[in-house]
């Protein structure tokens, strides 16, 4: 429009400018009449009309210029106008399909595999609706791939283990056996049976912690907590753990505060927790060192701790300690034999029994581990578990 | 003598199993499934084994199966089951069929000897 107007515009003033020649060719027609004095009548009528001609000519084109310059500021004005109704039109109609692809988005995010949006809306919206369900479809399908392959990974676990006990009881079971006649055996010999052995026993330790990791993923680790008193249970540890420490010359003290009242839980699984905490402190900390088992009331039940004045964990170490095969770096001491999975077995085990295990710890001051055990009911009475006994400790620490 | 009847389907173990318990001065008979078991013990018979020690499980007849039968026909014999398995719960043996204790492998040769002497003592007692 403004481009036709501009045109015609250029056109028409052409026309003014040649009909402005052509009236002055007639006026000095005319004045050249009038010079000459042949017709001065006509001559002077000749040119007031012409005069008053260019006049109206020159008021036509000032007029037309600023019919053309309103037309164009017109023409702009609407053009911007329809952009802009054109624009909020766009927007309103990408506002909801966006809105919704923000919402599902953010459940997707946070797990819900089924999110999905309506496509519809403007075509790029709609297709980016539908690029984002195609996409939420195939993590669904993953996700539900990813389950079934941790199915099938606990029950792999669980059979493996069950199968490796077997050839592993031939071959402890014959190696004592051999034990059984060390005395007409080498020296040699009698070294490499007891390799043979330990290397069992590090196996079976590991099934076990395996076995108890499957079960712990797939929901099927158990315990039957029990009132129990934590004392004797924390003495009884400390016992056990006796030989080993004084083999490396360490001090094992143990500090159990009186009147401590019963926790809930099974009491061979606490056993296996601090067993494994004052192992990692005995195999962690050099000869002569110093180990602490504590026990004292606190706020949320009962707190026992293993404090060792070993290397320390260095922050970056301690931050993953209780994931499933780190572990600390043996450093100067050759004893560590742990399968690097104790402490993620204890965390599952503790979370089970509804306390809390931490850890913390200065590097060259030592380390500290509390387990916190809930208490049981006041009420509740002592009571020994019963049930059919289980006959030697099937290779458990 | 007392006497012992073991069943496994691990040959390797079997010879296991004997040697280590006619070393502690033992009889021992093996089987190597539990319909063996069955097949050996008559119920009607004071001739049968002082002490049964039965894998939970085995091909054609687990020990518990095996245990299940014997107790339906009036069998009391004492019953050890061994498992692969680490805790009585795995091995899914039902309360009523009187077993006197679980073993899980490796076994602990040890504890197992104890508990033979103190079930075949209290028995022949």
């Amino acid at each position: 429009m403004t481009v036709i107007g501009v045109g015609r515009l250029i056109v028409q003033r052409q026309d003014y400018e040649n009909s402005i020649e052509r009236s002055y060719q007639r006026e000095m027609g005319a004045r050249v009449q009038l010079a000459e004095g042949t017709n001065p009548d006509a001559a002077r009528a000749t040119i007031n009309r012409e005069e008053a001609n260019r006049a109206h000519l020159r008021d036509s084109i000032s007029g037309d210029t600023r019919d053309t310059v309103i037309l164009v500021a017109c023409g702009l004005i609407a053009g911007l106008l329809g952009a802009l109704l054109l624009f909020v039109g766009l927007i309103t109609a990408m506002r909801r399909p966006l809105e919704a692809l923000v919402g599902a988005a953010g459940r997707l995010a946070g797990g819900d595999r089924s999110a999905r949006v309506e496509v519809g809306g403007v075509s790029e919206v709609a297709t980016l609706g539908q690029a984002f369900n195609e996409m939420a479809a195939e993590l669904e399908l993953e996700a539900s791939e990813r389950d079934q392959l941790d199915r099938m990974k606990d029950e792999f676990v669980l059979t493996a283990s069950h199968e490796l006990r077997s050839p592993l009881t031939s071959v402890q079971g014959f190696a004592e056996l051999l034990m059984m006649e060390r005395d007409s055996l080498t020296p040699r010999q009698v070294e490499t049976v007891e390799i043979i052995l330990d290397n069992c026993r590090h196996l079976v330790r590991l099934l076990n912690d395996l076995l108890d990791l499957a079960r712990s993923d797939a929901g099927r680790l158990s315990i039957r907590p029990q009132p129990t008193r934590p004392a004797p249970l924390v003495e009884d540890v400390v016992r056990t753990m006796r030989a080993q420490t004084e083999s490396s010359d360490q001090t094992l003290t143990l500090r159990i505060d009186p009147d401590l009242p019963l926790v809930n839980v099974e009491a061979d699984r606490i056993r296996q927790i601090l067993v494994n905490l004052v192992t990692n402190a005995h195999e962690y900390s050099p000869e002569r060192a110093s180990i602490q088992v504590s026990a004292r009331v606190a706020d949320n039940g009962v707190e026992i701790s293993v404090t060792d004045n070993g290397p320390g964990i260095p922050p970056a170490q301690l931050e993953h300690i209780f994931e499933r095969f780190v572990r600390g770096d043996a450093g100067l001491t050759q004893r560590v034999g742990g399968t690097g999975l104790g402490l993620a077995i204890s965390k599952s085990l503790v979370e089970l029994h509804g306390g809390t295990i931490t850890a913390d710890s200065v590097v060259g001051r030592g380390s500290h581990f509390t387990v916190t055990l809930p208490t049981a009911d006041p009420e509740a009475v002592e009571t020994a578990p019963v049930g059919t006994p289980v006959i030697g400790e099937g290779g458990r620490r | 003598m007392t006497k012992i009847l073991v069943a496994d389907d691990s040959e390797t173990i079997l010879l296991l199993m004997r040697t280590r318990l006619e070393l502690a001065g033992y009889e021992v008979e093996a089987a190597v499934d539990g319909q063996e078991v069955v097949e050996r013990i008559d119920p009607n018979s004071d001739d049968g084994p002082d002490l049964l020690l039965l894998d939970a499980m085995m091909p054609r007849k687990s020990g518990i199966d095996a245990l299940r039968e014997l107790r339906a026909a009036g069998v009391e014999t004492p019953a050890l089951i061994v498992s692969a398995h680490q805790t009585p719960d795995d091995a899914d043996a039902p309360a009523d069929l009187e077993i006197s204790g679980y073993l899980t492998k490796p076994i602990d040769f040890d504890a197992l000897l104890g508990a033979i002497a103190e079930l075949t003592e209290k028995n022949a007692a």
